[in-house]
């Protein structure tokens, strides 16, 4: 480079079609001028076609009623496309979440078992997950399906407890406990329980760090939360007053003119890209003063303010209604809060209903008061969970296999009892090594609940693709698609890091 | 190797040293690994229970007199190659010989299996005996079948089964099959028991023998017992029971056997020949192509039209291949300086130019013309590293001719109707799709993930950011959401006039989808190299293409073979979506086409099982082979 090389050396800048930097950047804006005009020409390509076959590409579908019927979900019979569409996120949702809870505890299990010095145990967990790793997931969740749907049909009284629990090739049906009136005003009540709780549990920490004795600090918050929790169940509708707060910040939401909106958007868009140069600047900054830039790092400012000042016309320019929408989804956000807060409900937190078996037409089936879990949510929920639990299985075998032996000695020389040596001493750091992987298969179970169109299981995919059969609006529906994995994949990931920093070595 | 997943390591090293146990007699040995504390006692008997009854259901689920094993049984061919004709299904073993041709060879010239003590062969056979005999008693006793051939019933209308004496009495067969493996495998282990060689060479068998007899005692069977009937032909189910699978089999299979151990007869011969580079070579380069070639060539029979061929396809492929390497043999000269680059940049914009030109349909070109001008203009871009003596810019012209020569074949091959008359659109069905599918995506993916992946770890943060963006959002959405997408939309962006058949397209999105993963994993790898690999290259005067293509991705992807080989597990697990995206993969005949017969309406567990079964087979040899592979290297490095 110019700064090391001596002075007398004769130098001077190398032809343009030989300089480093200039064909380095040529190569890159010509890649990337051509990415972009190769999406451009496919967008538009797919434009004309659609409209060639009379299909306009737009998001009216999800205010219209689709007329479709879902197998399962909050709601079986939605009024438009956006509202079925939803019913599909909150199954996928549901699935997932569930799947995350049982897959990891079971795994857990198993992983555990191949740990064991039980000859018989570590071979049914080898077993286990040899088998169900090496399947491939369709394939076992179509089994569990098939195998489900052989089952015996619902007659007015069967399972295996009458009226409590109910097996049969409609499914699941057992007691739901679901949120009732006055859940929400409980719940600011158990927030309150929290901050409290915390609070003692720190003081009782900081106690028997002092002290010395043994203060119980994890028990009494908890004491403390049941208290609140009991307490609140009967008091809670003294908090009814909150909805009218949410239903002020509505009609405040809704009075911000568009123009404000939209003029903050564009100068956060100008000010990111500012505050990018400004950050880099900083970074170049030596206490000798600013080190000699490269063009290398100039291309870089002026690719970021570039593409700032192009984000700005595109929010004011190309895309107005961005702030009209979120104007209203905020003021209807805080809007439908207010009603959930509103000052008339004064029921239970929580109810439980049993379930309960219908005649409709020709044949029973389960109504809807009981949790119902269709043969579809039971084969893909079997599926997932035994699949995944193969793998954290290996993940917990591997995480605590990677604790060194000497750990374990140590901790038994200190005369740690073997319980204590485990919760403190080789699960902190086996889940250290364990977290990032287990994060992964968290991602994979969720964006694998999505076989579920396999066997009928109204998730999100399933949903859309009945959607964009009934309305052609392909596009649209892969681009909701794509927006609701990628969140999903994102707060997975966002979650699994902020424990991943919480668990790392505080090294010096 | 600096940063490599702790779990992983940790599995290994548990894989590399098995605690070597101290002999214990059978009491000693059940009371430390079954009994050694109260607590483990009762996890011992639980256990015993839950697989007691895990064993019990399997075995009434499998054997129950509802099972219509029947329709797995005249569907065989159904579920391998779907509608393929019975007239031309010599191709199918022409294919099938070649693959394992090919196999035998490539196990003679590199496989180095080394033995199994006969003491583990004596333990597999006694559990294998014990395994039988335990299933024998632990099934329930069969339904008793009436004269009339119906399940007799008692007055409740459960049907009646036969005592536990009897069951056992009609299970002879299997108690001697059970009773000769334990007595031999008693045999082997009393005269091997030793873990130490007490009669020298001969207390081990070759691996590579062991597979090769047992893959041969299974197909003699097929000479001896005569295996489930079948047929698909024409379009109509047969089922007698003259014609049996094992009847009509019997003589490809052995053909087939005999071809393996041929070759691996041939493989060795040339491994100890001065040949074996150019051996392994050029097998490596068969199992490239032959997946291409058996699918559009041998399985499709090409009519070719010897008229355009003379005039068109081979003097189109003569003239690149010679005018070509003329250029190329130029551009290696070792005065060529700064034209040689220039040249090699036109003729890049070039090529690129003809692809934008038949997106907009500017003008006319045949597509072989325009993959030719790319292949060259990426040829003459590698020029300068050959340019130097006679032989080294030989290497680049004779390897330019044979690219050529492929090419120009294959493309012939695929653009000229097949002769095969086909029931259904689908050129191959069943387990032949799937593995056709799964071998394309796995080679096509390949490139593009090692592309993505030095993107993503590249100095350009435009190329940067494009990789990361691209690999990021593919690995965010489910595969089956890219499927279909492509499956729908492929044909909205396409300009008119331009058209691609369903499985192209679907293969293109799967490719896609897994050259994300893939580019991870590379990527894995290319972080493991040191900087000073990086810094030795530039010190000797390595230019960036020579550092990546010999000092980089060598030492990246060795690094990262585990990786790479559970990827391509998983790709051949995800085949198995091809079901529900409407292509005729052997999950779909068992999941819809079987339960649609009349014959067999809704039977449906049955077929899944078998494909389950199918799928266990392929994925545990690989991942067996795989943590094989990784021990090897793993040992390489200590």
């Amino acid at each position: 480079m110019a700064t090391n090389s001596p002075p007398s050396i004769h130098h001077e800048r190398p032809p343009l079609y030989r300089d480093v930097t200039v064909v380095k950047w040529v190569v890159q804006i010509v890649a990337l001028l051509l990415t972009l005009g190769a999406l451009w020409f496919l967008a538009n390509q797919a434009g004309d076609n659609l409209r060639a076959s009379n299909v306009p590409t737009d998001y009216d579908f999800l205010s219209v009623n689709p007329g479709i019927d879902l197998s399962s979900g909050i709601d079986t019979d939605p009024d438009t496309g956006g509202r079925a569409l939803w019913v599909g996120m909150v199954n996928t949702l549901r699935m997932a979440v569930a799947g995350i809870l049982v897959a990891t505890i079971l795994g857990v299990i198993v992983g555990l078992a191949r740990l064991s010095n039980n000859w018989l145990l570590k071979k049914i967990g080898t077993v286990f997950v040899e088998t169900l790793r090496n399947v491939p997931l369709l394939v076992q969740i179509l089994f569990y399906g098939a195998v489900f749907a052989s089952l015996d049909r619902v007659t007015a009284d069967v399972g295996p407890i009458n009226g409590w629990l109910h097996i049969s090739n409609k499914g699941l049906s057992m007691p739901r406990a679901h949120i009732a009136d006055g859940f929400y005003q409980w719940a600011v009540v158990l927030l309150i329980g929290l901050v409290v709780a915390n609070f003692l549990r720190k003081r009782r920490i900081a106690q028997q760090d002092a002290t010395g004795e043994e203060t119980y600090p994890i028990l009494s918050a908890f004491g403390l939360m049941v208290v609140v929790a009991i307490i609140g169940w009967f008091i809670h509708p003294i908090f009814g007053f909150i909805g009218n707060i949410f239903e002020a910040l509505s009609s405040l939401v809704s009075s911000v003119p568009e123009t404000v909106l939209q003029l903050v958007i564009g100068a956060l868009c100008v000010g990111s890209s500012a505050y990018w140069i400004r950050g880099f600047l900083n970074s170049r900054r030596t206490p000798a003063g600013l080190a000699k830039l490269t063009d290398d790092d100039y291309f870089r400012m002026i690719f970021a303010a570039v593409g700032g000042v192009i984000g700005a016309v595109f929010f004011l320019v190309l895309w107005p209604g961005l702030s009209s929408w979120m104007i209203n989804s905020a003021s209807d956000l805080f809007e439908v809060l207010g009603n959930k807060f509103g000052n008339g409900r004064s029921g239970r937190p929580l109810d439980v209903d049993l379930p309960n078996i219908v005649q409709t037409g020709k044949f029973p089936n389960y109504g809807p008061s009981g949790l119902n879990f269709s043969i579809g949510f039971a084969a893909v929920f079997f599926g997932v969970v035994f699949y995944t639990a193969a793998f954290v299985a290996e993940i917990v075998r591997g995480g605590i296999l990677a604790v060194p032996k000497g750990q374990t000695e140590a901790a038994a020389s200190l005369g740690l009892r073997r319980s204590t040596a485990l919760r403190r001493v080789i699960i902190p750091q086996a889940l250290r090594v364990m977290l990032p992987p287990l994060g992964n298969q968290y991602l994979n179970l969720t964006k694998n609940t999505s076989l579920a169109i396999a066997v009928g299981y109204s998730d999100i995919v399933q949903v859309g693709q009945t959607v964009y059969n009934q309305t052609g609006k392909t596009l649209p529906v892969v681009s909701i698609w794509m927006f609701f994995y990628l969140s999903c994949s994102l707060s997975i990931s966002v979650i699994v890091n902020f424990f991943n920093v919480r668990m790392k070595i505080v090294e010096r | 190797m600096q940063e490599e997943d702790p779990i992983s390591v940790a599995l290994k090293e548990e894989q590399v040293s098995p605690n070597e146990a101290p002999r214990l007699s059978v009491l000693q040995w059940f009371r430390t690994n079954l009994f050694s504390n109260w607590a483990n006692a009762i996890l011992t008997i639980l256990g015993t229970l839950a697989a007691f009854l895990m064993l019990r259901g399997v075995l009434n689920f499998v054997f129950s007199e509802n099972r219509e094993w029947v329709a797995v049984r005249t569907n065989l061919r159904a579920l391998m190659t779907l509608s393929y004709p019975e007239s031309q299904y010599v191709r199918v073993w022409v294919a099938l010989g070649f693959v394992v041709g090919l196999a035998g060879l490539s196990a003679g010239i590199w496989s180095n299996w080394g033995g199994l003590p006969l003491r583990r062969l004596a333990t597999w056979f006694m559990g294998v005996g014990g395994l039988i005999a335990l299933c024998v008693v632990v099934r329930e006793p069969s339904v008793i079948i009436g004269t009339d051939g119906k399940v007799v019933r008692t007055i409740e209308g459960s049907p009646q089964r036969e005592s536990f004496m009897d069951a056992m009495v009609d299970r002879s067969g299997w108690w001697i099959a059970a009773v000769i493996l334990l007595a031999v495998g008693a045999v082997l282990w009393s005269r091997f028991s030793s873990p130490v060689r007490r009669r020298g060479p001969r207390a081990e068998l070759s691996i590579t023998s062991v597979v090769f007899v047992g893959i041969g005692l299974v197909i003699l069977s097929l000479w001896v017992v005569p295996y489930g009937h079948y047929a698909f032909v024409d379009g109509t189910y047969i089922a007698e029971s003259g014609t049996t699978v094992a009847f009509s089999t019997q003589m490809p299979w052995t053909v087939m056997w005999v071809i393996l151990g041929l070759t691996f007869l041939v493989g060795r011969f040339l491994r100890s020949s001065r040949y074996v580079g150019m051996a392994k070579t050029g097998s490596n380069l068969l199992w490239l192509i032959c997946p291409f070639a058996l699918f559009w060539v041998v399985l499709r029979d090409p009519a070719l039209d010897y008229g355009h061929v003379m005039s068109t396809d081979l003097p189109m492929g003569l003239a690149f291949g010679l005018l070509g390497g003329a250029v190329l043999w130029l551009l290696t000269r070792s005065d060529i300086g700064e034209i040689g680059r220039i040249t090699a940049t036109a003729l890049l914009v070039f090529a690129v130019f003809n692809w934008v030109a038949a997106f907009f349909g500017w003008y006319p070109m045949l597509q072989k013309a325009r993959i030719s001008f790319l292949l060259l203009a990426l040829a003459a871009l590698l020029a300068p590293n050959f340019i130097g003596d006679t032989a080294k810019r030989r290497q680049l012209v004779l390897g330019w001719l044979g690219v050529m020569a492929l090419v120009h074949y294959l493309a012939t091959m695929i653009n000229t109707p097949s002769t095969v008359d086909l029931q259904s659109d689908e050129f191959l069905g069943g387990l032949g799709l799937t593995l056709f599918v799964a071998v394309i995506v796995v080679i096509l993916s390949f490139p593009l993930g090692v592309l993505l992946a030095l993107g993503r770890t590249s100095k350009f943060p435009i190329f940067r950011m494009l990789s990361t963006s691209y690999i990021e959002v593919i690995r965010g959405v489910p595969l089956i959401s890219v499927l279909i997408f492509f499956s729908v939309m492929v044909p909205l962006f396409l300009p008119d006039g331009m058209e691609l058949a369903e499985l192209a397209a679907v293969l293109t999105g799967y490719t896609l989808f897994s050259a994300a993963y893939l580019a991870e994993n590379v990527r894995g790898g290319l972080q493991s190299i040191t900087k000073g690999q990086y810094e030795a290259a530039d010190a000797i005067g390595l230019t960036a293409a020579q550092r990546t293509g010999f000092i980089v991705l060598p030492q990246a992807l060795t690094v990262s073979i585990p990786q790479l080989v559970g990827q391509v597990i998983s790709s051949f697990k995800e085949t198995s979506l091809l079901a529900i995206i409407g292509l005729f993969d052997f999950l779909r005949v068992a999941n819809s086409v079987i339960p649609a017969q009349s014959e067999f309406m809704g039977v449906k567990r049955e077929g899944i099982l078998v494909v389950a079964m199918i799928y266990f087979f392929f994925n545990f040899i690989i991942s067996k082979y795989s943590q094989r592979l990784e021990r090897r290297v793993g040992l390489g490095e200590r």
